[in-house]
């Protein structure tokens, strides 16, 4: 054998592999969000709130890493023989120190929001660990069989210059200044504007107050469609005594509102879509941006992200396996939820928040967990079918004149293609695809004589827009360039139990959706708001 | 050494099959106190749908479902009180009568439709109308299983219960119905002109 366990080197060599298991069984479990192929390894990964442990067990890590290269510098070399097999061993066990600097490297880069694209350098790495796994411990059980597990856990001679006891208060150390609640954030100044000055939510900022606004730019990753996942998101706050305004822009190759169409085909009307019977729509989808405030910034979603299909053992799973959004504090998180076809024509945001879980009902085939919608006195969209099933619908409504759906059309011919997988968007910027319930009528078979091959728009306005509780957010958005830019304005406290005050310390995450349902970007740190004259 | 090397990669083999059928859990329906019923009065699995009509199993109450598709069962209409003998006729809001409708509109439609597969349908009694309250909701839904009664508005149903003597500001109107608030959860006298929605409830229904 190349090395005799001291108690140091075993010390460390327990902690790397602790922490190194952690590491990729939380990782993985984190990668199936982005990379759906790996629910494949489902059964054999965690579930539940697992961020903080990956980030506690990335500070164990970086713990031990320190603590090797102090052990290293200490000891005295036990090399006595170098047959072919030590070599071989000697030569894997190396390939270890590239794995965790790589892997620690890309890992705090991601955790302080690096605009470096390192993900996929990341995720390689933690593979890298998963091959190394095989070869070195299987490659040392093979040669010399129980004994070498034996020997990794059990030290046979003493230190030559004791390091244990710079390895253990590291390790802790390191680990306590964690669990202590450390929560990295971002400030962001919010400036205040006189009450008088007219902020107008349009998404056009031309509003000279943006101008002297301080920004913030973070880079969002894990999200499907954008280039490489990964979109940078750009967020100026305003606020007057009583309304705090947002000014959020975001990159965006395409302008997505061709939310779930419907199609005529020979078997009836279908729903275009690639996912939402999963309830992860990929393809046929609308743009939106979610924001999530908080009066705390624990890193995982505030702590709400929750993963894995059935990460409450007593409630239902949820289909696509990702996992699902919940408080385990009691606490709410308020959501905002602009989406550019449901929403924006009615200039509002969709007023959420993450909750905690609530009791699954019967005759609901999705169980949302925490994620609730604030109530509403009035108004509503409506999604443009009897009841949804993946084949064939019946559409609640069709249109009053051919006139009203012919614009549709257009983009639908055969030359002319949509192509969403390669973000190939066709549509004229200026069609809606909200449609009015007044402008259409009851589903009469009789009255259904259109073509194969008709087009039709999903969602209904039915009346006004919402109005209560769930209208608190006014928010418009616009798309130019391959740039959304959304505007919202919330009052700073709304009263309501399931908003959050806007103030000094609370904390927002952004999140995008490029014509998807679930399948968002997301950045560690959170956005602390800093209200001018209101510092703490 | 060999026995070894068959015995890691027995392990690797094992572990990928654990893998391999141990697919995502497909969540299937749960029991539940309601039973999705279609126009023929056949029972449908509770994620299924459209439906017609839901049995309680726990009162063998069958109930109305209420839709959007401004058929009889649109859950925007609103009715005044009528019997036919007491009551006051056409004062609530409906697309399906030339004039506008009352309780015994609805009553009359859906008989004759036959709705479910029976013809006996009727106004709840409070005592009906009140063992569909559920305090289980969302913020801002009326207080029923939503999932089995869309379109329940927030608003008051009317009740059988007449002959209620009026008080406060209907007072000079005398007499009144029952109804039941799904805001609140509560009854309320209401006076017979008032345009309310209307559940219809019927006991002839026998669980196959």
């Amino acid at each position: 054998m190349v090395v005799k366990p001291t108690l140091s080197w075993t010390l460390l060599h327990s902690f790397a592999i602790l922490f190194v298991l952690i590491n990729l069984a939380t990782g993985l479990r984190i990668a199936t969000l982005s990379r759906p192929w790996l629910l494949e390894l489902s059964a054999l990964l965690p579930q539940g709130a697992l961020h903080w442990l990956h980030i506690a067990g990335a500070f164990g890590l970086s713990a031990t890493a320190m603590a090797y290269v102090i052990y290293r510098f200490n000891q005295r070399s036990q090399r006595t023989t170098a047959t072919l097999s030590d070599k071989y061993h000697r030569i894997i066990t190396w390939l270890a120190y590239p794995l965790v600097i790589l892997s620690l490297l890309t890992g705090w880069l991601q955790f302080f929001d690096s605009a470096l694209s390192v993900v996929d350098i990341h995720f390689y790495a933690a593979l890298g660990f998963l091959l190394y796994l095989v070869v070195h411990a299987g490659g040392y059980f093979i040669q010399y069989g129980w004994p070498a597990i034996k020997r990794a856990f059990v030290p046979s001679v003493a230190d030559s210059k004791p390091s244990w006891n710079i390895v253990v208060p590291a390790v802790a150390g390191l680990l306590l200044w964690y669990y202590m609640g450390y929560q990295p954030s971002n400030d962001l100044l919010v400036e205040r504007i006189p009450l008088t000055t007219l902020v107008t939510i349009d998404g056009i900022t031309n509003e000279p107050e943006w101008n002297n606004a301080q920004e913030i730019t973070v880079l969002t990753r894990g999200g499907a469609n954008f280039t490489n996942g990964e979109t940078l998101v750009t967020i100026k706050v305003l606020e007057n005594g009583a309304e705090a305004f947002f000014n959020i822009t975001w990159q965006d190759t395409s302008k997505s509102l061709e939310h779930l169409p419907l199609v005529k085909t020979n078997q009836g009307w279908q729903i275009k879509q690639d996912g939402f019977n999963q309830f992860d729509e990929t393809a046929y989808y609308e743009d939106k941006l979610a924001i999530m405030l908080a009066d705390q910034c624990a890193p995982g979603g505030g702590g709400t992200a929750h993963l894995g299909p059935k990460p409450l053992a007593d409630q239902p799973a949820n289909f696509h396996g990702k996992g699902y959004h919940y408080s385990d504090d009691g606490k709410v998180r308020d959501i905002w939820h602009w989406k550019a076809v449901r929403t924006n024509s009615m200039y509002l945001a969709d007023d959420n928040f993450f909750g905690p879980p609530v009791k699954p009902r019967a005759g609901e085939r999705r169980y949302s967990a925490g994620y609730i919608a604030d109530g509403k006195e009035s108004g509503a969209y409506v999604m443009n079918w009897q009841w949804y099933k993946p084949e064939v619908i019946v559409p609640k409504r069709l249109p009053k004149h051919n006139e009203l759906i012919a614009p549709y059309q257009v983009d639908h011919q055969p030359n002319n293609q949509l192509d969403h997988k390669n973000n190939n968007l066709q549509t004229s910027d200026n069609l809606q695809w909200v449609i009015s319930w007044f402008d259409y009528r009851p589903y009469l078979a009789e009255n259904d004589h259109y073509p194969i091959g008709t087009v039709m728009p999903s969602v209904m306005y039915r009346s006004n827009r919402f109005e209560g509780d769930r209208a608190h957010v006014r928010a418009h958005g616009q798309w130019k360039d391959g740039m959304w830019t959304l505007e919202l304005a919330r009052p700073l406290n709304t009263q309501s139990q399931h908003d959050v005050i806007l103030q000094t310390g609370t904390c927002l995450w952004v999140s995008a959706f490029d014509h998807s349902q679930v399948a968002h970007t997301r950045h560690q740190q959170a956005i602390r708001l800093l209200f001018e004259g209101n510092h703490d | 050494m060999i026995k070894r090397a068959i015995g890691i990669v027995g392990l690797l083999i094992t572990i990928s099959l654990i893998a391999l059928f141990n697919p995502i859990p497909q969540e299937q329906p749960s029991p539940s106190r309601w039973l999705k019923i279609d126009a023929q009065g056949q029972v449908m699995s509770p994620w299924s749908g459209p439906w017609a009509c839901v049995y309680d199993t726990k009162t063998q109450l069958l109930w109305e479902t209420k839709t959007d598709n401004e058929s009889i069962h649109d859950g925007y209409w609103t009715y005044s009180w009528n019997d036919g003998t007491r009551g006051v006729e056409n004062k609530g809001d409906c697309y399906f009568e030339k004039e506008r409708c009352d309780t015994l509109d609805l009553i009359n439609r859906v008989n004759s439709e036959k709705t479910c597969g029976l013809d006996n349908w009727q106004l709840p009694s409070s005592k009906e109308l009140l063992s569909l309250v559920s305090r289980d909701t969302k913020p801002g839904e009326p207080l029923i299983a939503i999932d089995f009664f869309p379109q329940t508005k927030r608003g008051d149903y009317w009740t059988k219960d007449s002959q209620q003597r009026l008080t406060g500001t209907f007072k000079y109107l005398k007499e009144g119905t029952l109804a039941v608030d799904f805001v609140n959860g509560n009854l309320t006298k209401l006076p017979y002109r008032n345009a309310s929605f209307v559940r219809l409830v019927n006991t002839g229904y026998v669980e196959p």
